[in-house]
């Protein structure tokens, strides 16, 4: 049946809304909006990645530190000089396989006009090796070559891979802790307090003071009362109370202990005092074999020092004074040295009266140690760092952590150029390298720095093909259609034609 | 019209279906590769010089019914505490507060066993992380270090190159990952990745991670970095069981293998000569109700153990070859055994010191070797142009496949789209 064409029932073609014009301005701008989105989607999906200078850092590492040690022979020993430099270097050589030093030596005394603070001395001396100043005094009766290149190669380098464990990481601030610990002070003849102020200024600030360059100390000090052992030391036959080398490893019951406050993130060195309950003293530390040891002290690396203090019998409340302390405290400063990697003087060598306790070849060592484990330390992390930015593909680097590697670089460049140049300075030298190793370890631990969680593929496409399959399919299924009825369209025209 | 358009996103679906599950083959095949050559590369021999302990323990799960898991990590809080290391190098995440749950008929008190014997709440517990602070983003950020400058130090792990590190984890989990909280997951890769990155921050001497989950032994399977040892309760695609109930409580109060490591633990002191090989032989899979693992090829030193170590995962109960991932390097290991308190003691050498100047210096500890070595083959680690080869050889992979599979999406859908345009 055929039915006339009524008004009522147009040509669809003929809607507004139909036209093709219209229709297709609308998928159109479905795609406009698509594409124009685009960016957006991607950029908020990125990572901010900033390039970091990686060639820069690993031409860097390749670099090793050599400081240079001027040594001025007096002219009395003006006939064996070279003999000894070529001796002071195969010494060194044969201690470490990179020699971290350059070592030169020449002719010459303070009126010869090389004056120079940082140029070491060795004048003839009369009785034994004495150190004042930056001078040595060496006794011409025992000179020979080797004799004075080993002693030089002592000062100049004396560090050992066995000591080295001992010694605290490098930091620029450290927190010491002093505290007097009473076993049980209800058992009787308690101590109530130390003369703490006055030791400490008699023998902790002068090494304080002494490497103020490289650190930075708080010191913090208390008393307590009741600090039970976690074990029973041993009885001995004559009465007294033995600890073995076992249990010395175990002494610090850090579970009842609190030794130290928390309150910042500075490494802690622990002095630890620690007086017996009454019913258990005297406590003597024993030997391998079982023996009484002849010390009272132990040093935990890298933690701290514990002075046992067995008192002869006192009355029942005692005040630890000066004289007290005396003892206790100069162990304490012993090991606040191994601690801090002061090295000790050789056997021999003494210092001459007038100087402090620590003579400038001793701080100059540690200078130099602390500045090369720095620079190895930044080289280290800086390299640490561009392997895990290459490694990791979702680890941001943002701006501050780009800057930071930059200023290590930059620091560390100064560090070189100080050391090949005339105006050598070894404190301005340390500021720049502490200055490498704080920035370089601000890049690594940079909390913008951490990987986003890894999502593996089949997640992402878990995500995204039911969010957006659905929504693409029709748009480029309707673009498809569209294209084609245009291209029909457009034979039609022109076959009409 | 909708009919058919119905029809052609069914078909749709299943060319998705398949170029996910292609995907899928691809990412696995990556890590199998990556894995076996770093295993090549660590085998060496080196042995343990550290000087601090520490130990992260963390329990990712919320809601009184999951009591148990706050027990398991209480109950190891317990034991480290008790074999030496202090509250302040001990990092404890508690993702819920049972104690003080209002359902818990024992206020203020944990149990870890049915008769209520031992309180592990106790008078002196620190809790670091509790409740909503315990998250995949926090306990990654713990590990790497990155905190924000205002964290204080009792929520730090302040960890050196000299730390040996205990990392203890329970929850519930599946197949490479530990859901945290209700709401997310740490994956495998993750804490891989992290370990990583404390490696080469300086971060530990040796780490010993233990999980106690449903497949937990999938969790360390990602790792790749140096002087890690691993043990999880069960294999892939095995559940891990609780051990009891107790009644009064009305909920199962810890997991089958936590009480059974912390029943062998309870023999272990502060100076206990015991091996890691003595824990691990100590597994009992009928006991524990699954099979335990272990991973000891990124190991350098013998875990100890004897003869028994030789039969892990052989014999009544094992499937057949056991659960032992480093089993054939375990031969050719030098050095120090692996002792159970390098992980959850205290300190390991001591020095005295003689009064007078020229001291003389004992080492308490027989097995300390110069620091040198240790030293030098961490640099030689780091410095290793293998490591910079590898790592760009991955990341032009994840690169080109990622590029291939979107290429492949697009393709299917115009393919679809045509199809569908004809049809209608």
């Amino acid at each position: 049946m055929n039915v006339a064409p009524s008004d009522d029932l147009r040509d669809p073609s003929s809607l507004y809304f139909q036209y093709d014009k219209v229709r297709r301005s609308i998928i159109a701008s479905y795609w406009l909006v698509f594409f124009l989105a685009l960016p957006l989607w991607w950029n908020t999906t990125s990572i901010e990645r900033l390039p970091l200078p990686s060639s820069n850092v690993h031409a860097q590492h390749g670099r090793e530190l050599r400081l240079p040690v001027k040594i001025a022979l007096d002219p009395a020993f003006g006939s064996i000089a070279s003999s000894v430099e070529s001796e002071l270097r195969n010494v060194i050589q044969q201690k470490h396989q990179t020699p971290p030093l350059d070592v030169s030596i020449f002719v010459g005394n303070e009126q010869g006009g090389w004056y120079d603070e940082d140029v070491y001395a060795v004048k003839p001396g009369e009785t034994g090796m004495v150190l004042d100043g930056r001078r040595l005094g060496f006794p011409k009766d025992h000179l020979t070559p080797s004799s004075l290149a080993q002693t030089l190669s002592s000062l100049i380098l004396p560090y050992s891979a066995k000591q080295e464990h001992r010694v605290a990481q490098y930091s620029p601030r450290f927190r010491l802790a002093f505290t007097l610990l009473n076993e049980d002070a209800s058992a009787g003849q308690t101590v109530t307090g130390w003369d703490i102020l006055d030791a400490i200024d008699r023998h902790i600030s002068p090494i304080t003071s002494a490497v103020s360059v490289l650190h930075n100390f708080t010191i913090e000090s208390q008393v307590q009362f009741h600090a039970p052992l976690a074990f029973e030391p041993k009885p001995l036959e004559d009465g007294t109370f033995g600890l073995t080398p076992e249990d010395l490893t175990i002494f610090v019951n850090s579970a009842e202990w609190t030794l130290s406050s928390s309150s910042s993130n500075d490494p802690v060195l622990h002095f630890v005092l620690f007086v017996p309950s009454l019913s258990r003293r005297p406590l003597v530390i024993l030997n391998d074999d079982g023996t009484p040891s002849t010390s009272n002290a132990f040093l935990i690396p890298q933690w701290g020092s514990i002075v046992i203090c067995n008192l002869p019998p006192i009355p029942n409340e005692k005040w630890l004074s000066n004289s007290d302390l005396m003892t206790p405290f100069s162990a304490f400063s012993h090991q606040l040295s191994a601690l801090l990697g002061i090295p000790k003087l050789p056997s021999g060598i003494k210092t001459s009266p007038s100087t402090s306790s620590l003579s400038p070849w001793q701080i100059d060592a540690l200078l130099r140690h602390r500045m090369h484990e720095a620079v190895r330390r930044t080289k280290d992390t800086l390299l640490s760092t561009v392997q895990l930015v290459q490694q990791i593909p979702n680890m941001p680097v943002d701006a501050k952590a780009q800057s930071d590697v930059q200023n290590a670089l930059s620091a560390l460049d100064a560090v070189w150029d100080s050391e090949g140049g005339k105006a050598f300075n070894l404190t301005d030298m340390l500021g720049n390298s502490a200055r490498a190793l704080t920035s370089s370890q601000r890049a690594f631990f940079h909390p913008g720095m951490l990987a986003l969680l890894y999502f593996p593929a089949e997640h992402k496409y878990a995500v995204y093909t039911p969010l957006f399959a659905s929504a693409v399919i029709p748009l480029i299924a309707t673009a498809i259609r569209e294209f084609l009825a245009w291209r029909r369209q457009r034979r039609e025209a022109v076959n009409e034609r | 019209m909708f009919l058919s358009f119905t029809a052609t996103l069914t078909k749709a679906w299943s060319f998705f279906l398949i170029l996910w599950l292609t995907s899928c083959l691809y990412v696995s095949g990556e890590y199998h590769e990556h894995e076996t050559e770093v295993k090549d590369f660590f085998q060496r021999n080196g042995s343990s010089t550290h000087t601090n302990n520490w130990a992260v323990l963390v329990c990712s799960s919320r809601y009184w019914f999951n009591y148990r898991h706050m027990s398991n990590a209480l109950g190891m809080y317990r034991t480290v505490k008790r074999l030496g290391i202090p509250d302040s190098n001990i990092i404890l995440m508690l993702a819920d507060d049972s104690a003080c749950n209002s359902r818990n008929k024992f206020p203020a008190s944990v149990y870890a066993n049915a008769g209520r014997n031992l309180d592990l709440y106790g008078s002196n517990i620190e809790v670091d992380y509790r409740g909503y602070e315990v998250t995949v983003e926090n306990f990654l950020r713990v590990l790497t270090g990155r905190l924000p400058e205002s964290v204080p130090r009792s929520k730090r792990l302040l960890s050196d190159s000299n730390s040996n590190i205990f990392v203890y984890m329970t929850g519930h989990g599946g197949n490479e990952f530990l859901k945290f909280q209700d709401s997310e997951e740490v994956s495998a890769h993750d804490i891989a990745d992290a370990f990583e990155q404390m490696w080469q921050g300086g971060r530990y001497n040796e780490i010993f991670f233990m999980i106690d989950t449903c497949q937990a032994n999938t969790m360390y399977s990602k790792f790749y970095s140096p002087n890690i040892l691993a043990t999880g309760s069960s294999l892939e695609g095995e559940n891990s069981y609780s051990y009891e109930n107790d009644h009064d409580l009305g909920v199962s109060v810890i997991d089958s293998y936590t009480h059974y490591v912390l029943e062998f633990m309870e023999n272990v002191n502060k100076t206990s000569r015991l091996t890691m090989g003595d824990l691990f032989t100590s597994y009992n899979v009928p006991k524990i109700a699954s099979h335990p693992g272990i991973r000891s090829d990124l190991f350098p030193r013998p875990l100890g153990g004897g003869e028994a170590l030789h039969d892990y995962g052989r014999g009544s109960g094992w499937r057949h070859p056991g659960e032992w991932v480093g089993r054939e390097q375990e031969k050719s290991k030098k050095g120090s055994e692996a002792l159970i308190t390098d992980f959850f003691g205290g300190v390991v050498g001591v020095d005295i010191e003689e009064d007078t100047s020229d001291a003389h210096h004992t080492e308490a500890s027989s097995d300390s070797v110069p620091k040198e070595r240790t030293k030098a083959e961490k640099k030689g680690v780091k410095a290793s142009p293998y490591l910079a080869q590898r790592t760009t050889k991955t990341r032009s992979w994840i690169n080109l496949k990622e590029l291939r599979a979107w290429s492949s999406f697009l393709i299917v859908g115009l393919l679809v789209g045509l199809v569908w345009a004809r049809q209608s």
